[in-house]
C-alpha cells in the first residue's frame, strides 16, 4: 500500500462514521485506513517503518483511545525518526485546556475540536484536508507515496 | 598666767632668812594669790590677790584656815594641805572652788612652821579645755553618726541614733524629730527622746511658728532661755514642760524641707555655735538619710510590687537584695538571704544553676544585659540579666505556662498542618477526580450529541426527498436540543473552571476589558443601537482570566436584556464607594426572584425570550465569591437591571 493515505485513530464509531462523511462531503478522495485503539495504531505505523511500506500522509488522532491513549500514541510518533515528521492533527471533543498545551507541547501540527454541529464539523474537517493534505510540502520522510 | 611668777615662788623658797626683807613686798604684787597658814591651820599672810580671788571682806589673819572658809571642808584643798603638812611633802592640784566659783590651780609647800599656799585662777584654761572636749566629742559623733547613716542602718534605727547622739553630747533634756507636711504646712512629732514619760510635750500643741521660721529660712532657731525670749510666747507648752533653753534645726534644705530637729535643755543655755552647728550637721545627716530611705522606699516598693522574683548581685555574686517574691520561691525570709552566696543557692539548684551562673558571671564582664530562659524543676523561667556598676540584677519570671502555651500552639500547628496536608491530599484528590469528571463529560456526553446532530444532519441531505417538512421540522428540532445540550455542557465546564482556577492577583484593567468586548457586541449585532458608557481607567487586583468572564457575562446579558429597547443603553462604572457596576435599561426582573438569579439553572425569562444556559450570573457570582467580594443585583420589570459588585482592595489581606 504505497498510495498516499490518512491515518485516522478513533475508537468512536460514529464518530468514524461521521468523519469520513465529513471527508467525502469536501470531496477529499485519499484513502483513510482507520483503527479503533492506540496500540493497534501503534503497531501499524511500527509494522510499517519495520517492513518499507509507506506512512501515512497525515495522521487524525482522537485523544481519548482505548490502551494507548492518543497523547502517548502523539509522543511514540514523535520520539522516532521514521515518522517524527508526519503531520499529525488532533481531532478530539476536548477543549481542555491540559490536553491542548499537552498535544503542542508533544510536537502536534493541529489542534481541532470536533463541534457538535455537523455542518461545522465539516468545515472543520475541509481546513484540516486542505491544509494538511494539499497545501502543506509533505516533508520526504513523511509517508506521501514513497 | 604668768611666768614670772613661778621663779618668784622658787626664789622664796630657796632661802626664807636671806629674802626675809624682801619677801612680803614680793608676796603683796604677785598676781598669784598667796597665804600663809601656821602650824595650828591659822591664817598667818594672806596677799591682797587671795583676798581678791576668795573674797575675803574682813580681816581673815589669825582666824583657823576652815573656819575662814568652811566650803573647803572634806574637799580636795583640805586633804592636800593636810598630806602636805603631815608627810611635808609639796602639793599640786587643780580644784573647782566653791567659795570662788572658779577652779584653782594650786601649789602647796609644807615648813617646819606652817604652809605656804600658791594658787590662780585657771578657770579660762579649763573651760576652754572642757570646749575642746565638747567640741572633740561633737566631731566624734558627727563622724560617727554619718558612718552610721552609711552603713546598713534602717532609717527608723537611724533617727533614734540621732536623738540619742544630740540628747547626749548636748545634754539635752529632749530632742525630737518632726516632719513637715509642706501642703497643710504642718509638724508632726515622728520620734523623740528625752522627758519622762507623761511630761513629753502635747503633739496637738506642737511649738509651730518657730519651726516655721526654721523652715522657711533654713536657719536655726536658737534660745538660750524661754523665760526670757520674747518669740517663745507660743512655746508656753514647752516651757511648761520644762524646756529652757532650745535649738531648732532644718531637716533639709528651705527648698526641700523634710521636717525639724529639735533639742531643748532642762537649763538655760548660752548655746555657743559650736552646739548650733552640731544639731543642724546631725539634722543634715537625717535629712540625707531621709532622702535616700525615700529613694529606697519607693525602689523597694517598686521592686516588690513587680511580678518578677528579683535579686541583686555583688560581684562576687553575693546577694545584695531580693524582693519577697524571690525569697518566698527559696523558703528563706529576704533578710535571711542577704549575703549569701549565689554558690549556696546553686548547690540546692543543681545543674541548671551551673549555666545561670555562668550566664550572671558573663553579664558582669560584659557589661551588657541579656535574657535568657532556664529550666528548673519542672519550670521553665526566664531570666533578665542586667549589669550595674556594683554587681548584676537578675529579674526571674516564672514562664512555665507560657512555655506550655507556646509548646500547645506548636503542637497544634503542627497538627493543623498534618490536617491541612490531609485535607489538600483529599482535595487534590477530588480535583483530579473532578477534572477527569470534567474530562469525561466534555469528551464523552459530546460525542454522542454529535452523533446526534451528524446523522440527523445526514438525514436531511441524503434522504431529503423521502421525508416531508414535519418530518425535516423534527430532525432541525433534534439537532437544536443537540446544539442546545452541547452549549450547557460547556457553560458547565467553564462554571468548574472558576471554581479549579488557582487565583493569582494581578492588576486587570476592566474598563479596557469592557471597551473591547462592547465593541464585539455592537459586531455581533451591527443593526441594534447601543449607547456603551464605559468609565476609563477601572483597574482591581483580581485574576483576569475570571474576572473578563465574570464581566463579559454581565455585558452579554446586558446586551441580550435590551434587545427589544429602541436605544440599549449599558453603563459600566464605579460608584464613590468603590463599588463597580453593570447597568443596562433593558427588561429587567422582579425583584421577588433577585435571590434566585445566581443560581446554576435558574432563569427568569422563557428560553424562546431570550436564549441562555442559566449559568452565565451563576458563573460570575462564583468568580466575585472567589475573589472575597460580594455581588447584588437590582431591578425592576420593564426598567432595566443594575448589576453591582465589589472586590477587597487587599485580596488576602497582603499589601500589594
Amino acid at each position: 500500500m504505497n498510495k498516499p493515505y490518512i491515518l485516522l485513530v478513533e475508537d468512536n464509531p460514529d464518530d468514524i462514521e461521521l468523519t469520513l462523511r465529513a471527508f467525502e462531503k469536501n470531496r477529499i478522495v485519499n484513502d483513510i485506513v482507520v483503527l479503533r485503539d492506540g496500540a493497534a495504531a501503534s503497531e501499524f505505523l511500527f509494522d510499517r517503518i519495520g517492513d518499507g511500506r509507506g506512512l501515512p500522509q497525515v495522521i487524525l488522532l482522537d485523544l481519548k483511545l482505548p490502551k494507548i491513549s492518543g497523547l502517548e500514541l502523539l509522543e511514540q510518533i514523535r520520539a522516532h525518526e521514521s515518522t517524527a515528521l508526519i503531520p499529525t492533527v488532533i481531532l478530539t471533543s476536548s477543549k481542555q485546556e491540559e490536553d491542548l498545551v499537552e498535544g503542542y507541547r508533544l510536537g502536534v501540527n493541529s489542534y481541532v475540536r470536533k463541534p457538535v454541529d455537523f455542518n461545522e464539523f465539516v468545515e472543520a474537517v475541509r481546513q484540516v484536508g486542505l491544509y494538511w493534505l494539499m497545501l502543506n510540502e509533505a516533508p520526504p520522510t513523511a509517508g506521501g507515496g514513497l | 598666767m604668768s611666768e614670772p611668777s613661778e621663779v618668784t615662788l622658787a626664789d622664796a623658797t630657796t632661802d626664807a632668812a636671806v629674802l626675809q626683807p624682801n619677801l612680803a613686798l614680793v608676796l603683796e604684787r604677785i598676781t598669784d594669790g598667796f597665804f600663809a597658814l601656821d602650824a595650828d591651820w591659822r591664817i598667818a599672810y594672806m596677799n591682797p590677790e587671795a583676798r581678791r580671788l576668795l573674797r575675803v571682806e574682813g580681816d581673815p589673819i589669825g582666824e583657823v584656815w576652815l573656819e575662814a572658809f568652811p566650803k573647803a571642808r572634806g574637799r580636795r584643798f583640805e586633804r592636800e594641805y593636810v598630806r602636805a603638812m603631815r608627810q611635808q611633802t609639796p602639793v599640786q592640784f587643780v580644784e573647782y572652788s566653791a567659795t570662788a566659783e572658779c577652779w584653782f590651780e594650786v601649789k602647796a609647800y609644807p615648813s617646819s612652821d606652817g604652809l605656804s599656799v600658791y594658787f590662780r585662777d585657771v578657770s579660762n584654761r579649763i573651760e576652754a579645755q572642757r570646749e575642746l572636749e565638747h567640741n572633740a566629742r561633737r566631731q566624734r559623733a558627727i563622724i560617727d553618726f554619718g558612718r552610721a547613716a552609711l552603713g546598713g542602718l534602717s532609717y527608723e534605727q537611724l533617727v533614734e541614733d540621732a536623738l540619742d547622739v544630740v540628747r547626749d553630747v548636748m545634754e539635752a533634756a529632749t530632742v525630737d524629730v518632726y516632719r513637715y507636711d509642706p501642703v497643710a504646712e504642718t509638724f508632726t512629732v515622728t520620734a523623740s527622746a528625752g522627758w519622762a514619760a507623761g511630761t513629753a510635750f502635747d503633739p496637738k500643741r506642737p511649738p509651730l511658728e518657730h519651726l516655721r521660721h526654721v523652715v522657711r529660712f533654713g536657719e536655726a532657731f536658737v534660745c538660750a532661755d524661754l523665760a526670757k525670749d520674747p518669740r517663745a510666747a507660743e512655746l508656753a507648752g514647752l516651757r511648761a514642760n520644762g524646756a529652757a533653753g532650745l535649738i531648732g534645726a532644718l531637716i533639709g534644705t528651705p527648698y526641700q524641707p523634710i521636717g525639724a530637729l529639735v533639742v531643748a535643755t532642762a537649763q538655760p543655755r548660752n548655746f555657743p555655735v559650736g552646739d548650733v552647728r552640731f544639731v543642724e550637721s546631725i539634722a543634715q545627716t537625717v535629712a540625707e538619710a531621709a532622702r535616700s530611705h525615700e529613694a529606697y522606699q519607693r525602689m523597694r516598693q517598686v521592686i516588690e510590687s513587680i511580678r518578677d522574683a528579683f535579686v541583686s548581685f555583688d560581684r562576687n555574686l553575693r546577694i545584695t537584695y531580693v524582693n519577697a517574691r524571690m525569697a518566698r520561691f527559696w523558703g528563706h525570709t529576704p533578710g535571711e538571704m542577704i549575703g549569701m552566696p549565689l554558690q549556696e543557692l546553686a548547690r540546692v539548684a543543681g545543674a541548671a544553676a551551673e549555666s545561670v551562673m555562668a550566664a550572671l558571671r558573663a553579664t558582669i564582664e560584659q557589661e551588657r544585659p541579656r535574657t535568657f530562659e532556664s529550666r528548673f524543676d519542672g519550670s521553665w523561667y526566664e531570666f533578665r540579666v542586667y549589669p550595674f556598676s556594683e554587681g548584676v540584677a537578675a529579674y526571674v519570671r516564672d514562664i512555665t505556662k507560657r512555655k506550655e502555651e507556646q509548646q500547645r500552639i506548636i503542637d497544634l500547628n503542627q497538627e493543623l498542618e498534618r490536617r491541612v496536608e490531609e485535607r489538600t491530599k483529599q482535595l487534590e484528590l477530588a480535583n483530579k477526580e473532578l477534572e477527569s469528571f470534567s474530562y469525561s463529560v466534555s469528551h464523552d456526553l459530546r460525542a454522542p450529541l454529535r452523533a446526534i446532530d451528524g446523522f440527523s444532519q445526514a438525514l436531511v441531505e441524503d434522504y431529503n426527498d423521502q421525508l416531508d417538512g414535519r418530518a425535516r421540522n423534527y430532525l432541525d428540532r433534534v439537532r437544536k436540543a443537540a446544539q442546545r445540550m452541547a452549549d450547557l455542557i460547556d457553560a458547565l465546564l467553564g462554571l468548574a473552571r472558576v471554581a479549579r482556577t488557582a487565583i493569582v492577583y494581578r492588576n486587570v484593567n476592566l474598563s479596557e476589558i469592557a471597551a473591547s468586548f462592547a465593541e464585539e457586541l455592537r459586531e455581533r449585532d451591527p443593526s441594534r443601537t447601543i449607547e456603551f458608557t464605559i468609565q476609563p481607567d477601572i483597574v482591581v487586583k483580581a485574576e483576569p482570566h475570571l474576572m473578563r468572564a465574570a464581566l463579559e457575562n454581565l455585558l452579554g446579558n446586558a446586551w441580550k436584556f435590551t434587545r427589544n429597547v429602541g436605544v440599549a443603553r449599558i453603563a459600566f462604572g464605579r460608584t464613590s464607594e468603590g463599588e463597580i457596576f453593570v447597568s443596562d435599561n433593558g427588561a429587567g426582573f422582579d425583584m421577588t426572584y433577585a435571590g434566585k438569579l445566581f443560581g446554576a439553572f435558574a432563569r427568569l425569562h422563557a428560553v424562546e425570550e431570550f436564549e441562555g444556559t442559566g449559568i452565565g450570573l451563576a458563573t460570575v457570582a462564583r468568580v466575585i465569591h472567589r475573589h472575597g467580594g460580594t455581588i447584588r443585583a437590582e431591578g425592576c420589570i420593564g426598567s432595566g437591571a443594575t448589576f453591582t459588585f465589589t472586590l477587597p482592595e487587599h485580596p488576602d489581606g497582603a499589601a500589594l
